[in-house]
């Protein structure tokens, strides 16, 4: 097609971004709930921490009902869906009624499994294929470079944002950033989420190796957040 | 027969930046049986490319869209032309004989074409015209800043006040009941610092010009820009523009003299 | 066809309701309502039970669409035109000139093609009398294709058989038959379907459509007119030609420079655009005219003089109160009959004789006889019922049809189309926002 409007190049950039969300969202909170099983039931305070929210849960089971189906819960699972799917709406003719078949499948299956009484991992493993059907869907049809990257952007942003936040440990970051290199690559010049070198070199610097690393987490996070900013 | 000059300038600020502006100007005068246009000049500024062309009501259309930052958008015609008031306009619609958006009488309007009817002897369109014009002269006075460019004619006849817009909006309606078709005229008078309105009314065969306002026929003194059913389909500029603007303010001046 | 046949035929969809009903869900066919000041959506809810139309049915229904559909197109561009028809003295002016919609700013243009309704949405009922009749034609922006179209996909996936035994003609060339459209009166440029956003009822017809034919979907902030030609504006700041608009948004709102002022949906000078010739606008901008209640009673009479052939499909009996033998039938049989003041818009000012009391009646007797151009009057018709499944339970219950007609290099019927019914069973309003439904459609092709 070769045209992408604003409003809708900025949709797909949140589509990618709302999508990756759910995602690493869901693998995180499994590998909570796995410590909470009979490590340390408390263990998700960490996990707020790490957002910079109090608990206000005060049990593990509260707090995983919230993150997972409490649609008023900005940082929910059920939110992140609701949200992608807001995105997804208006783009059907861009990313195809198949691929937003999936969001709208997720949305239903997560509905499901609210009052399921079976564990909580083997409820959320078909949430976990149907997004991996969304992302085949967006791999295999749609045919604009473009548009694809867009997505992509998104998605990469999003899934190292998390990993800064959560303290993932050097090495996945790292190539989560080299992943989200490959796609800033191909976005053109002059389109608006071509990056500002100035932020991308704050980013390249901040994770160049394990000390930076270490040293430089909220300059990297802030850095990512204002990557697309227009040079003035 | 009378040979005028004219000049006729908008000048519309805005007290902040507005981009991509669309705008619809009718304010390039008809060639017409009552009006030879000998010359007319249109200047715009800023630069803006603009096109021509002439829409169902017989009006000259100037469209363009400013995309760029401005404050504010002026234009300006200017020409001579040879009005002969006398001809015989025939260019009619169907649509004249109806009543309009701004015209829809309301029960008051209604009545006070009821209560005059009756009286009004001749068979004659133009001197019916006459009669009710008479009547309505009467009781309208003519007062500025009481009405606006939204007042329709039951609004004005309700305030018996208004200028030349709610004059003939209300005789079209009054018209329109007595199954006379007519329409609004938008354009330039001798001795009127600004656009003014007159109505022309369908006799059979041609129009003639009525001007409500001052309960006269029109003469050579009457420069015409654009008709239609009402004031809406008559608008000298129409825009739509975007921007954090919250007052624009449009100085209109306009000269019609005798060459 | 027999019961038993039918029951044969439509077995396997029933079997399958379920699946089909998961199908529609997955795939987001919904409309959207707004309760309460806030905006939902809903699920259109689907009846497995399907209408089937016969070969030899479906053939005079197309014979008499193709035929009603090209003289109206023949009426509005008479009336914005020469006006023949008035002077011949066929249709009376008043029922052109009060209509609200007719448009004078349409005077004198003249669409690509000379097409004003490209896709026309037309309402009929089979009557008892095995008759088709048509209750309404609908020119302006008639949605619902979407829905039997997409239903079809699952249809066929849920019970296969039904479609292998028996001879069912594939309504999926809905896509095709709009792009060929579309793509007949392109003045150059892209296809584009220009929607007044997600909050819209139509809002999944409008983006599907817009995937199926491969056309831009879009919303007016993204479009502008200069130089008289019509753009959308891309997101690198460039600029693409539209060739022609499926615009589904109403007249009054298309351009605030034209028509209504305070329109936020419209695109400023589109109507500069098109009638320079340098966009379609699909449908046409005035051809409301034609769909009008008074014209209805007008269009047998259209067949016969544009085409002088006698109407093919009847029209349900219609009476016109300006006419005075219509006028004396009217107020003797009033508490019969439907009536419809012609200078409302929608469903509004339809009055059922039978519900009003005698003095009721008898003040609207002396409105008509005032006020006789404002009315049509209309006979009940006694039209067939269609099964559908209400908790588990077959009971019979009010449907239409609104069958498509394309015009573009030559005027097609969707052999298809959107059988919609009432849930309640009084009702003889068959509206989805009312709670109704939908069914597939069949139409056999032998």
């Amino acid at each position: 097609m070769g045209t992408i409007s604003i409003e809708h190049g900025d949709r797909l950039f949140w589509l990618g971004r709302y999508t990756e969300r759910v995602f690493t969202t869901l693998k995180v909170l499994e590998k909570y709930y796995d410590k909470m099983i009979d490590e340390n039931p408390q263990f998700y305070v960490e996990y707020l921490n790490s957002f910079g929210l109090s608990d206000i849960y005060g049990s593990s089971d509260k707090f995983l009902k919230s993150f997972l189906y409490e649609k008023e819960n900005p940082n929910s699972i059920a939110n992140s869906l609701e949200r992608a799917y807001d995105n997804g709406i208006v783009l059907r003719e861009e990313i195809s009624t198949d691929a937003l078949s999936f969001i709208q499948m997720a949305m239903d299956t997560l509905e499901k499994t609210k009052d399921s009484s079976r564990g909580l991992i083997l409820n959320l493993l078909p949430l976990e294929d149907i997004l991996f059907g969304f992302w085949g869907c967006i791999d295999d049809y749609i045919l604009d470079e473009e548009i694809k990257t867009i997505i992509y952007c998104g998605k990469c942003v999003e899934r190292l944002d998390l990993y800064l936040r959560l303290g993932y440990d050097f090495k996945a970051a790292e190539a989560e950033f080299a992943r989200l290199c490959k796609y800033l690559a191909r976005v053109p010049k002059n389109t608006p989420y071509r990056y500002n070198t100035k932020q991308l070199s704050v980013l390249v610097e901040t994770l160049g190796t394990p000390e930076d690393y270490r040293m430089g987490k909220s300059d990297a996070i802030s850095a990512l957040g204002r990557l697309f900013e227009k040079l003035k | 027969m009378k040979k005028v000059n004219y000049t006729f300038s908008t000048k519309l600020t805005f007290d902040n930046y507005v981009y991509n502006h669309s705008f619809a100007l009718r304010c390039i005068p008809p060639e017409c049986e009552v009006q030879h246009i000998i010359s007319c000049q249109l200047d715009i500024s800023p630069f803006v490319p603009t096109m021509q062309t002439v829409d169902a009501f017989g009006n000259n259309v100037t469209s363009g869209y400013l995309k760029s930052e401005h404050r504010f958008l002026d234009f300006e015609i200017s020409g001579s032309a040879e009005i002969n008031s006398a001809a015989e306009r025939t260019d009619f619609m169907p649509c004249y004989a109806y009543q309009s958006k701004y015209t829809k009488p309301d029960d008051a309007l209604r009545s006070f074409y009821a209560e005059h009817k009756p009286f009004c002897l001749s068979e004659d369109v133009f001197e019916r015209t006459a009669y009710f014009s008479g009547k309505l002269s009467e009781v309208m006075k003519y007062e500025k800043n009481v009405t606006d460019t939204k007042t329709t004619a039951a609004e004005a006849f309700a305030l018996k006040k208004g200028v030349c817009q709610d004059f003939t909006h209300i005789m079209l309606s009054i018209l329109r009941m007595d199954c006379i078709p007519c329409r609004y005229i938008a354009g330039l008078a001798c001795c009127d610092g600004e656009t003014h309105s007159w109505l022309e009314l369908w006799n059979g065969k041609s129009w003639i010009g009525y001007d409500p306002t001052n309960n006269c026929p029109v003469s050579d003194d009457y420069l015409i820009l654009s008709q239609g059913r009402d004031f809406e389909d008559c608008a000298i500029d129409r825009g739509v523009m975007f921007g954090a603007y919250t007052k624009q303010l449009q100085l209109i001046s306009s000269y019609l003299t005798l060459a | 066809m027999t019961e038993a046949l039918f029951n044969q035929m439509t077995a396997a969809p029933v079997a399958n309701a379920d699946e089909i009903n998961e199908l529609l869900r997955r795939y987001g066919v919904k409309f959207g309502i707004y309760k309460n000041g806030t905006f939902k959506e809903q699920l259109f809810p689907f009846d497995p039970i399907p209408r089937i139309i016969t070969a030899e049915h479906f053939r005079e229904i197309e014979k008499g669409l193709i035929q009603r559909v090209d003289a109206l197109n023949m009426f509005l561009y008479d009336i914005y035109h020469e006006k023949n028809i008035i002077k011949d003295g066929i249709v009376p002016e008043d029922f052109v000139y009060i209509s609200s919609g007719y448009l004078p700013q349409c005077e004198g243009i003249t669409p690509p093609n000379k097409i004003y309704s490209h896709i026309s949405g037309i309402d009929l009922v089979e009557g008892k009398d095995g008759e088709w009749y048509i209750l309404e034609d609908n020119l302006r922006i008639p949605s619902g294709a979407s829905y039997p179209l997409i239903a079809r996909e699952f249809t066929r996936v849920a019970s296969p058989k039904a479609f292998s035994q028996n001879n069912i003609v594939d309504n999926r060339n809905y896509a095709k038959l709009l792009k060929d459209t579309l793509d007949y009166s392109n003045c150059g440029g892209i296809n584009a379907i220009l929607t007044p956003g997600r909050y819209n009822a139509a809002y999944f017809e409008h983006s599907y459509l817009a995937e199926m034919t491969d056309s831009v979907l879009v919303q007016n902030d993204e479009l502008f007119v200069e130089d008289n030609i019509l753009y959308q504006k891309t997101y690198s700041g460039g600029k693409t030609k539209i060739g022609a608009l499926y615009r589904r948004i109403s007249d009054e709102y298309l351009d605030p420079l034209t028509f209504e002022p305070s329109s936020l949906i419209g695109i400023p000078n589109l109507m500069e655009a098109y009638r320079s010739g340098n966009v379609a606008v699909i449908n046409a901008p005035g051809n409301g005219v034609a769909d009008d209640k008074g014209i209805y009673y007008f269009v047998p009479k259209m067949i016969s003089y544009y085409l002088g052939e006698k109407a093919i499909l009847k029209n349900a009996p219609t009476y016109l109160p300006f006419y005075d033998e219509d006028k004396e039938y009217v107020l003797e049989n009033i508490g019969k009959l439907v009536i419809k003041d012609v200078a409302e818009a929608g469903g509004y000012g339809v009055v059922f004789g039978s519900e009003l009391s005698p003095e009721q009646l008898e003040a609207f007797r002396n409105t008509i006889i005032n006020e006789p151009r404002r009315f049509i009057a209309q006979k009940v018709i006694d039209f067939c019922d269609l099964p559908i499944i209400d908790n588990g339970e077959t009971v019979m219950r009010k449907a239409d049809l609104r069958a498509f007609v394309l015009s573009g290099e030559t005027t097609r019927v969707w052999a298809s189309g959107l059988t919609r019914f009432s849930r309640n069973p009084d009702s003889f309003v068959v509206n989805s926002s009312q709670g109704g439904g939908f069914k597939d459609t069949w139409v056999l092709s032998r």
